[in-house]
């Protein structure tokens, strides 16, 4: 195996590792920067999975972006007490204790099924001619998609501002 | 060891049953905004997994950051609703949202 095929290994293993940490650590603050490690690390893994543009923005907007406003949201409440924690602490265990297991068999089944199966996954380089380029299809094949993006976020810009309007309590 | 494709695949299975488990067991609504986020890596990586398989590569990158955008707006929105309840509430517990009306 070359030095790059061992490093796209090392990459899918950190992306995950980062993913489960997010969900298992008990700091917010913590278990965004981990969910922004996993960001990163898929941003690679696009990269190398010929996506150079995708890999951009999964970047600056998943990485930074998310872990920004993730952060400003748990920056805006209060920390727990130490009782509170230590009983959140107890639960926690109790509750996410299934997810290594749960891993582990589905790893293992999905690893077997696949390695055993008939599905041959090889890339079809043949046909990736026939495309049209990445701008063709962003600005001609897919303008709905633009479309829809606009009015997503400025559904999602007016979503903020009726929520932290100022509300007259009286 | 296991061929490239099939490690992408499982890799991308499980990020995904983790960010649902995320959702199935948290109790806090920020934590929710990061399973969601955590099973949307998953979805992107099938992406461009897809794309790649098939040699379709700059259809799939468009699809992608028509994800990470609607990812972003639903990131955003759902912060937004914490923080609210948080105000309203003082908690972001889930289970003490009982005065909702409606």
């Amino acid at each position: 195996m070359n030095v790059m095929g061992l490093l796209f290994y090392i990459l899918l293993a950190l992306m995950l590792c980062f993913g489960v940490a997010a969900v298992l650590m008990r700091n917010l603050v913590k278990a965004a920067l981990c969910l922004a490690g996993s960001s990163a690390c898929l941003a690679v893994i696009l990269c190398f999975l010929a996506a150079p543009w995708a890999a951009i923005f999964e970047l600056s907007v998943c990485s930074g972006l998310i872990t920004v406003i993730t952060i400003s949201a748990i920056s805006l409440t209060t920390p727990y007490t130490k009782d509170e924690e230590n009983e959140l602490i107890k639960q926690r265990r109790t509750r996410y204790i299934a997810l290594p297991f749960i891993l582990l068999i589905v790893g293992v089944v999905s690893g077997y099924a696949l390695l055993n199966g008939q599905t041959s996954l090889m890339p079809v380089m043949a046909y990736a001619s026939t495309f049209a380029s990445f701008k063709e299809v962003l600005w001609q094949l897919r303008q709905v998609d633009i479309l829809g993006q606009i009015i997503m976020l400025l559904a999602g810009v007016f979503a903020v501002v009726v929520l932290f309007k100022e509300r007259d309590e009286a | 060891m296991m061929p490239i494709f099939t490690a992408i695949l499982i890799a991308a299975l499980l990020i995904i049953i983790t960010g649902f488990f995320c959702l199935t067991q948290t109790r806090n609504l920020l934590r929710v905004i990061i399973g969601i986020e955590v099973a949307m890596k998953g979805v992107t990586l099938l992406l461009a997994f897809a794309g790649f398989i098939n040699g379709n590569y700059d259809l799939v990158q468009a699809f992608i950051i028509t994800v990470i955008v609607m990812e972003v707006v639903v990131a955003v929105v759902a912060a937004g609703i914490a923080v609210r309840v948080y105000e309203k509430n003082d908690s972001l517990d889930i289970r003490k949202l009982t005065k909702l009306q409606g």
